[in-house]
């Protein structure tokens, strides 16, 4: 589902390199998590993934296809969710979703299915022609959600899409993650809650100073660091010292 | 086509939940036209068809006063004040009043003016008679030196000031001439007496060439003269017009910041159609706006007693003009959204370089009176070739193919604009 080979990221004015040689995998159709404290690298890696920014050296692979020479058709298969709400706050639910698939080249009838099913299942449908901004944090993070979720990709990149919500919302994302997955879509996900990570993904990647420190399953990166959380794995490998 | 639909009606969308933003877009540029061409109308009627009160004292009571007197008023600009409060104005009286700043002009005819010309012209005829062989002569004496006085008030423009003193002296210098010719012409025709063939019309022989206007436009049948609303309606709308680089440059920052911008550029192979639709939106926009203020120009303008805007024959020609200065408006719009990162950054410089840009356009003022070196100046902003053409449209009876130059020009700054928008946007990638 990804490759990621020898990365590096120096953006312009910047002290430090964001990337300095990162090199990870994360196995097709699974639930992946990109985790790492701030200023790892997570963002950055996900903006190259998606054809946002641009390397510096190295290479990356998603669902086989490389990100620089082939991004258009990586477009066509892969969602993105942004950490920020990328929805027009002055519109309604209904009217942003209705033009971010009309974009997606959806037809009429299809467009109007997929928006009344995926507001249904995320709760939203009473809320359908209310505008965004009036929507609580919980509501516009499955709105958020919902948006990159249209076009039903084979592949779904998630940047912290459970910050700042309320429990129930955050318990009804991770469920429908899991079972989007089942469908035998794949998901890459960064997150700064380490016992989600643990509860939803089958692999995971911790990452700091734009290299990878480690990199498996989370039950066996606990065995490995003989750890009973994998907050105590995080913090044995990134030390505890506060990031910026 | 079905993105770039599904854009336009989404910038639609956007738009209309803000009222008062579209309000304003609508009604500050028209407030601003309106007040101008208000403003500016005394000072364009000034040199028009502003009556000129001229206080007129007539010492003399003689013929050629009294015919300088009648030709003046025969003249719509002037209108001469010959008493005040029912008492026959004097000299001092005059003088004290255009002192006071009370009245602009005042024009002293002494005793002795027709008396002087009379004997000027017997002394004319009398000459060129004896040369001739008429016979007789006609009473004559020596001259004497006499002077029209004129007071003006000192804050009167020159231009103005030198205006009234030619209309006086071509008077003067005309009656002058005709009694001359009057009088010459009475002696050659008492010598002729005995022959019984038409007089000699000397006058009428004398005018033999005249002046007569004639329209530089091609077309014959419009013939415009610049005034406040036809200097004003088309410079400010087009100056509103540009202003809507203000809500394009929001419009694209609030999506980069927003994350909006991120979505669209993940949609596979929408972003130039995406930018199609906000552009295509925006142009619209920017026409509706302007055609807007030619229809106040037009309908708004005689209500509040000012002239109505002409707007020539070339409606084919207008549209396509309009459209190609909305786009060039729009791709400054993209320009200034893409350069800056923050709203606090584009905005003020967004708004103050449109004032720039129209102050050395000719928006404010007509670009033939800056110094030679902000007319030059003036080919770098692309309101000066916008107001170019739409002025060549308006008041010159032009049509496409004499604007063609200045819409190509325009367009030349709206492929920059574009460019520079477009490798802001990679490096920002980099």
């Amino acid at each position: 589902m990804l490759q990621i080979q020898q990365l590096e990221k120096t953006y312009k004015n910047a002290a430090e390199p964001s990337l300095q040689g990162l090199s990870l995998q994360f196995s097709d159709k699974s639930i992946a998590g990109l985790l790492g404290p701030n200023g790892a690298g997570k963002t950055t890696t996900i903006s190259i993934l998606c054809g946002l920014v641009k390397a510096d050296a190295g290479k990356a692979f998603l669902l086989g296809m490389d990100v620089e020479k082939e991004r258009e058709a990586i477009k066509r298969r892969i969602g993105v969710v942004p950490q920020s709400i990328a929805l027009y706050p002055t519109l309604t639910a209904m009217e942003n979703l209705q033009y971010i698939g009309m974009l997606y080249g959806l037809g009429s009838s299809l467009l109007k299915e997929r928006i009344n099913q995926y507001l249904q299942l995320f709760g939203l449908e009473k809320s359908a022609h209310k505008a965004i901004r009036y929507y609580s944090g919980g509501m516009k993070r499955r709105a958020n959600i919902i948006a990159s979720l249209l076009h039903e990709p084979e592949l779904l990149i998630l940047d912290e899409p459970t910050a700042g919500v309320d429990v129930q919302s955050r318990n009804m994302i991770l469920q429908f993650l899991t079972e989007y997955n089942k469908l035998g879509h794949g998901i890459i996900y960064t997150s700064h809650l380490l016992e989600e990570a643990q509860q939803l993904c089958d692999e995971i990647a911790i990452i700091d100073h734009g290299r990878l420190v480690v990199q498996g399953k989370p039950v066996e990166l606990m065995q490995e660091q003989q750890a009973q959380s994998l907050e105590q794995v995080f913090l044995q490998l990134t030390g505890s010292s506060l990031r910026d | 086509m079905r993105k770039i639909l599904a854009t336009f009606i989404n910038e639609s969308r956007l738009f209309a939940k803000d009222l008062a933003g579209m309000a304003l877009l609508f009604l500050m540029p028209l407030a601003l036209t309106v007040l101008m061409a208000l403003i500016q109308d005394a000072p364009f009627r000034e040199y028009q068809d502003i009556r000129f009160e001229i206080l007129w004292v007539d010492e003399d009571g003689g013929k050629m006063a009294r015919q300088l007197g009648a030709e003046l008023e025969a003249i719509p600009q002037f209108v001469l004040i010959r008493t005040l409060n029912d008492q026959l104005l004097t000299a001092d009286k005059a003088q004290e009043l255009v002192h006071k700043g009370s009245y602009k002009l005042a024009v002293i005819v002494p005793q002795g003016v027709s008396a002087e010309v009379a004997n000027s012209a017997n002394q004319v005829a009398n000459e060129l008679g004896a040369k001739l062989g008429a016979p007789g002569k006609l009473p004559q004496r020596e001259s004497r030196k006499v002077a029209l006085e004129i007071y003006f008030d000192p804050v009167i423009k020159q231009a103005m000031k030198l205006s009234l003193l030619n209309a006086l002296e071509k008077q003067v210098t005309r009656i002058q001439a005709e009694i001359i010719l009057a009088r010459l012409e009475n002696r050659l025709d008492e010598q002729a007496a005995d022959s019984s063939g038409p007089g000699l019309r000397l006058q009428e022989k004398l005018q033999a060439v005249q002046l007569r206007e004639i329209s530089s436009g091609q077309n014959k049948t419009t013939q415009l003269t610049t005034n406040s609303v036809q200097h004003n309606v088309p410079a400010w709308a087009l100056f509103g017009l540009f202003f809507i680089i203000i809500p394009i440059a929001g419009n694209f920052i609030r999506e980069r910041e927003d994350g909006s911008l991120m979505r669209i550029k993940m949609i596979p192979g929408s972003s130039f159609t995406i930018l199609l639709g906000k552009l295509g939106f925006y142009i619209v926009l920017g026409m509706l706006q302007f055609f807007i203020m030619l229809a106040a120009g037009a309908l708004l303008m005689p209500l509040l007693g000012l002239d109505s805007l002409q707007i020539g024959n070339a409606i084919g020609s207008l549209f396509l003009t309009v459209l190609v200065v909305a786009a060039t408006a729009t791709a400054y719009g993209v320009l200034i959204g893409s350069v800056f990162q923050t709203p606090n950054q584009a905005l003020p410089f967004g708004a103050i370089s449109i004032v720039i840009l129209s102050a050395i356009g000719g928006i404010w003022v007509p670009v033939e009176i800056l110094p030679a070196g902000l007319q030059q100046l003036a080919k770098l902003s692309p309101l000066h070739w916008a107001l170019d053409a739409i002025n060549e449209l308006f008041l010159r009876s032009g049509f496409i193919l004499t604007v063609w130059k200045q819409l190509i020009i325009l367009l030349v700054f709206a492929l920059l604009f574009f460019l520079i928008a477009g490798i802001t946007e990679s490096r920002r990638r980099r």
